[in-house]
């Protein structure tokens, strides 16, 4: 027998999965820290320290592969999505049209502010078009996260939840009709310019209003335990989320439609476990981190300006239209500021949605998607701190004392 | 400070206060609200009053001075109706009963203005854990002397009030086994109890002036009494009920009160004595308790007695004043209480079906918005 029967041969062979994990640990450290000492959210310390660590930084910790990345992603996302759903009670939109009003009218405003901007730097219609609606959407990972941690509850927490849950369906399909009218001026035909969306919508809404109905007769009769039930919510995420990329649908989309079908058709409340327990929340936090360490800032480097701008332009057209409603939808300037400023973050929704655009055109990938991915990496990293300012300012959070 | 004049005002004319909770509509736990609620109402014209109670999850219901069940149920339902709308319009949901099952009294908020950061400060966490939900009825008083004449004519059926408002089984998550626990929550307060036995108004302000001069207390918002007189209404407010389930029980019960106090004022059966709360505590406790199956000792007889039958019978003395007042189907009203039972078996019931108190708190709030 030698010795390297029973000893590791040298060089070690370490898999990616440690590093994710290492990282892991000092992130959720950090992310302690950050609350104790400087009463910051803790999804903070887990961007920041996968963007430290990560290639975009000190470069002590190599990216995670990206199919790892992506089922990572998905499925903590679509946790998330479908919390947010679930949280979010359509009925009140008619009761309070304004509401629906100030929504439409905050997206529509994003939309239109970010696409001029883009068109005064001579951006293309179609890629302006593109990147104005993925602009729309407000990061329903940060938002959740944020509102779960703070413990807030309120009329700007509620009113967060559902604009958000909004905007992130605006966004969502637009963003499919955008990238369909870019496929048409590449050269292919009409015919699946008006399909590919329609397949899209319709088979996304189908799927989600299934899961929908098999989630609470599921939840009918196992409910009464709340952890087996939580590990079956999960086994069922993951399906939705695979059924939905084999039959190219748009997970997203399934799982938040999906979670405010539960909502909708459950007259009666219920309130899951954050993140439907700690297994849930385990993926949230590697998520956060990975995405830190899939942070590319090159785009700040080469069109510094055009980042800053877009961020800007983008804030003001959701501020300001939630400030002009909010004496109609019934709350205060105060309130009406607290929920523009907390409507600002980007996260991995609006990152997905700029990887697939990018896959499908080169061009992108290297133009405006990197702008796109270091506005990303400043609104992940500012967005929790605004949200928690926001909903702190606003007397709905509800903070241990640590 | 002295206490000022008993105003004159119609005998036996009648107001109605009922404190409500605020309630989010995904797991129907208390929520502080009420700034949000106030400035939406105040948008709108409406009838009596709608004010902030001491924590921001509570909102207080006022009707203007009434004088017939008819026309103080309408108010009523017009209050509720922009109380609900309010609430539907901002995704809040808002319900009767004394206690909220299950929630956490170290989470209320302390509404922003100058008194109840005072009481904060003062009874501290008693403050956040008198986040409950009372009805207040103010009774008409021809006079000073003829209003501590009734109120201690009138502590004799405490009890009376007790079961038929109760409706607060449930107190942080647990069924207290009470079918007003709310009370338990007043009795801690040091000013609560029953009015001193004075019957002439100078004997109330020589107490009052040797309370005031002990730097006890500065106003008569300072006692937590049962029965208290409101010297600037010319009222005296009876205070131990329950928010009921529905404002129409809220009105019947109001109105057994009226006419219980005309009984007393035209009838004049016999002048109160200091012996007549002997028994006050007990009879009290065993309201609170067990509601109308709750024992009452008669302070006079020492007969024993079920507070269902104690209230039957009364209803029986009381009829023709009841009639005079118009009071027929608020008589019918207590009838069935006494038949079907008061809120807190109507919650107990619920919970016994939903096995959720969220659930309970659901159906509690439809019952109160939708009538």
């Amino acid at each position: 027998m030698t010795l390297s029967a029973y000893l590791p041969t040298w060089p070690l062979s370490i898999s990616p999965a440690l590093w994710l994990a290492l990282a892991l640990v000092i992130a959720v450290l950090v992310g302690e820290g950050l609350v104790r000492y400087l009463r910051l959210p803790r999804i903070v310390g887990y961007v920041g320290i996968g963007l430290l660590l990560g290639p975009a930084g000190l470069n002590l910790i190599p990216e995670l592969p990206a199919a790892e990345w992506r089922l990572l992603v998905d499925l903590a996302l679509g946790i998330l999505l479908f919390e947010l759903g679930s949280k979010v009670n359509l009925r009140w939109l008619k009761a309070n049209p304004w509401i629906a009003g100030t929504s439409l009218l905050e997206a529509a405003a994003t939309f239109f502010a970010v696409f001029g901007l883009l068109l005064w730097f001579d951006v293309a219609h179609v890629t302006a078009a593109v990147v104005a609606t993925i602009a729309i959407a407000t990061s329903p990972a940060i938002v959740v996260r944020t509102v779960t941690e703070s413990r807030a509850r309120g009329q700007v927490t509620e009113r967060l939840l559902l604009m958000t849950a909004l905007n992130c369906i605006y966004a969502i399909i637009c963003h499919k009709l955008a990238v369909a009218f870019m496929h048409g001026e590449a050269g292919t035909g009409l015919i699946h310019t008006v399909l590919q969306p329609l397949y899209l919508i319709g088979g996304s809404a189908l799927l989600g209003w299934l899961f929908g109905i098999a989630f609470n007769s599921i939840h009918r009769h196992l409910g009464r335990h709340e952890e087996t039930f939580s590990f079956l919510l999960f086994g069922m995420i993951a399906i939705a989320t695979i059924v939905a990329s084999t039959l190219k649908l748009s997970p997203m989309l399934i799982l938040l439609a999906a979670g405010l079908i539960v909502r909708y058709q459950r007259q009666r409340p219920r309130a899951f476990l954050p993140h439907f327990g700690s297994a849930g929340a385990v993926l949230v936090v590697l998520m956060f981190t990975a995405n830190g360490l899939a942070a590319n800032l090159d785009g700040l480097r080469d069109s510094m300006l055009l980042v800053l701008l877009l961020i800007l332009v983008r804030t003001i057209a959701k501020l300001l239209p939630v400030l002009m409603l909010a004496k109609y939808s019934g709350i205060s300037l105060q309130q009406a500021l607290a929920l523009g400023i907390a409507l600002v973050p980007m996260s991995s929704l609006t990152l997905l949605l700029t990887l697939d655009t990018a896959a499908a055109f080169p061009a992108f990938a290297s133009g405006l998607g990197l702008v796109l991915m270091s506005c990303i990496v400043i609104l992940e990293l500012a967005g929790p701190i605004l949200v928690q300012m926001a909903l702190r300012g606003a007397g709905e959070t509800l903070e241990e004392k640590t | 400070m002295s206490l000022m004049p008993f105003a004159s005002s119609r005998p036996l004319s009648i107001g109605v206060e009922l404190e409500l909770q605020l309630l989010n509509c995904n797991d129907y736990d208390l929520i502080s609200s009420a700034p949000d609620m106030l400035r939406r109402i105040a948008r709108q014209t409406h009838h009596g009053e709608i004010k902030p109670e001491m924590t921001r999850s509570m909102i207080e219901i006022n009707t203007s001075v009434q004088h017939e069940y008819a026309a103080l149920v309408e108010e009523l339902h017009s209050l509720r109706n922009t109380v609900a709308d309010a609430g539907r319009f901002l995704n809040i949901a808002v319900a009767g009963g004394g206690t909220h099952p299950f929630q956490h009294w170290s989470e209320q908020k302390i509404f922003d203005a100058p008194r109840f950061h005072y009481l904060s400060d003062l009874y501290g966490y008693l403050a956040k854990q008198f986040t409950i939900f009372g009805q207040h009825v103010h009774i008409g008083c021809p006079g000073p002397d003829e209003a501590l004449h009734l109120l201690h004519m009138l502590s004799r059926y405490v009890p009376h009030f007790i079961a038929l408002s109760a409706s607060s089984p449930f107190v942080q998550g647990h069924d207290t086994g009470f079918a007003s626990a709310r009370l338990n929550s007043v009795f801690s307060f040091p000013l609560s109890g029953r009015a001193p036995f004075v019957l002439h108004w100078e004997d109330f302000e020589r107490f009052f002036s040797k309370m005031t001069g002990t730097g006890v207390v500065e106003s008569m918002k300072d006692f937590y009494w049962d029965i208290r007189p409101k010297p600037e209404f010319g009222t005296i407010e009876v205070r131990v009920c329950d928010t009921p389930l529905t404002v129409e029980i809220a009105a019947a019960i109001a109105c057994y009160i009226q006419a219980m106090a005309r009984y007393i004022m035209v009838e004049r059966p016999g002048e109160p004595q200091e012996d007549d709360y002997l028994v006050y505590t007990f009879n009290r406790f065993q309201a609170c308790r067990f509601g109308l199956e709750g024992v009452f000792i008669d302070p006079r007889t020492h007969e024993r007695r079920s507070l269902r039958e104690d209230i039957a019978d009364m209803l029986l003395r009381i009829a023709d004043h009841a009639a005079e007042l118009q009071a027929g189907e608020a008589m019918a009203q207590i009838r069935e209480i006494l038949a079907t039972g008061n809120g807190a078996s109507w919650l107990r019931q619920t919970y016994a079906h939903e096995h959720n108190l969220s659930d309970v708190v659901q159906q509690q709030a439809k019952l109160w918005m939708n009538g």
